[in-house]
């Protein structure tokens, strides 16, 4: 009843890597955006704004990743009764939320991580709060941020595979489907890890590229530290 | 020009600021000597807001800076402060540096802030250094550029926080005439330093602080050929 696994099995291996890349394209930059503004708020002279983010950081942080796509995934059309999300938007919710927390958390240490002397120095100048954050404080830790940014998104697409018990055919579902065809795991599973590894790879050269251009090989404790002392 | 009434600070329990009074009249250039902890660093930040002030009154120029209703960014750009460490923006270009302010905060248009800022770097002596980045320059010219940097917003008042402390000795000279130039212009200093020879040549008034009070002041001729006070022959003995 089984075939074998052959050249055929590799196109809904790849369709599901693709779904996989969308997947984690979207709720990464969706993630980064929301985590942007999460990280700020908790470094924020408002109190109001650091309490709603360190609420939801902690608890974002405190639940494992498949309890958020089980919740979003079945919660949402009970909740909202009329609103069903596809399979995809639900993994892009779940994951978006997920990624938002650890990203602001990476934002929050970025920004700490520049020294106080800089933001002192733009308070003297007479710069108010936002006017230091745009020119001041987060091109420099935006530096800072991508190396621990990288690493986080590789560990997106790792976790992603957990929203294969959603159904959604990613590279993970891809990859039990083809095993269901062929009864071969041990074939099948080394392709989808030779296609995960590769995403992987691809990001963490993506970051390496940045690093290069920009020069920066960031070393945050010694980057703000003035030369020639 | 510059009024401190009874000016408390205290972190936490640790009272660092016990009562000092002082008035700064324009024009004038006052050095701030004492040994370290004495609250002379704390005194001149609270002077442009960077410490919250506990009890008492400063007022700048006629803005009180212990009323919550003072917009503490106009007293900063009335008053600039140059640090210990420079503190310039790494991730800009040395014109970029002194431009930001007058770009950003005062919305000077950008022809304007950039002829203002190659003129206060040519002054500080480094007009070829202006499309370098901090990192590359020497201690000293980092300093000179964080002058000009406080100086693009045309302040009324330069604070001066032990400027020459970070520096290797044979390079302190530099930024010396630099702000000696500046108080023979005429630009109202306070200066916290421990550079006594600058101390005595330049400075209008010398004031020395210990333990969080004013102990003694007076001219730099006062203060340091005839100092009235224990402590401050104490602290003197040990630093000429």
């Amino acid at each position: 009843m089984f075939r074998d696994f052959g050249w055929q099995d590799l196109v809904p291996l790849a369709e599901g890597a693709w779904l996989t890349i969308q997947l984690c394209a979207v709720s990464g930059i969706l993630g980064v955006i929301f985590g942007l503004v999460l990280g700020i708020a908790r470094t924020s002279p408002s109190r109001i704004a650091r309490w709603i983010s360190t609420i939801y950081i902690s608890c974002v942080r405190g639940i494992p990743v498949l309890v958020i796509i089980f919740f979003v995934f079945f919660g949402i059309p009970l909740l909202f009764p009329g609103l069903e999300p596809d399979k995809f938007s639900s993994a892009v919710i779940a994951l978006t939320c997920f990624a938002a927390a650890y990203v602001a958390e990476i934002v929050r240490g970025s920004i700490e991580a520049v020294a106080k002397g800089q933001s002192e120095a733009a308070d003297a100048l007479g710069l108010n709060y936002w006017r230091k954050l745009r020119y001041v404080i987060l091109p420099q830790a935006v530096k800072i941020m991508v190396p621990p940014g990288i690493g986080f998104l590789i560990g997106l697409v790792k976790d992603s595979s957990l929203v294969t018990v959603t159904g959604l055919l990613e590279l993970t579902h891809a990859g039990n489907v083809v095993t269901n065809l062929t009864g071969d795991p041990i074939k099948t599973f080394l392709v989808v890890a030779a296609m995960y590894f590769v995403i992987c790879y691809g990001i963490s050269l993506l970051g390496r590229l940045y690093e290069k251009r920009t020069g920066v090989h960031v070393d945050p404790l010694k980057l703000p530290e003035p030369a020639g002392v | 020009m510059i009024f401190v009434e009874n000016l408390n600070k205290k972190f936490g329990p640790n009272h660092v600021l016990k009562g000092i009074d002082c008035h700064i009249r324009e024009r004038e250039v006052v050095c701030v000597i004492g040994p370290s902890g004495s609250g002379k660093s704390t005194f001149l930040r609270c002077m442009n807001g960077l410490e919250t002030i506990s009890s008492g009154s400063i007022v700048i120029n006629k803005h009180r800076l212990d009323d919550s209703k003072t917009n503490i960014n106009l007293v900063r750009q009335e008053a600039g402060m140059v640090f210990q460490h420079f503190n310039l923006f790494p991730h800009l270009k040395v014109i970029d540096n002194v431009m930001l302010a007058p770009l950003k905060v005062a919305k000077t248009s950008k022809e304007e802030a950039r002829a203002k800022a190659e003129m206060l770097l040519a002054k500080v002596g480094l007009a070829e250094k202006m499309d370098a980045f901090p990192g590359n320059l020497s201690g000293g010219q980092q300093q000179r550029v964080a002058i000009a940097r406080a100086l693009a917003m045309d302040p009324k008042i330069m604070l001066f926080d032990e400027p020459t402390s970070a520096l290797d000795p044979e390079i302190v000279g530099e930024v010396l005439a630099v702000m000696k130039d500046l108080a023979q212009e005429g630009m109202t200093m306070v200066v916290v330093t421990h550079e006594m020879g600058f101390a005595r040549e330049v400075a209008d008034r010398v004031i020395f602080m210990d333990q969080g009070r004013i102990v003694e002041e007076g001219t730099p001729e006062e203060i340091f050929s005839t100092p009235q006070h224990g402590r401050t022959q104490g602290f003197l003995s040990k630093v000429l």
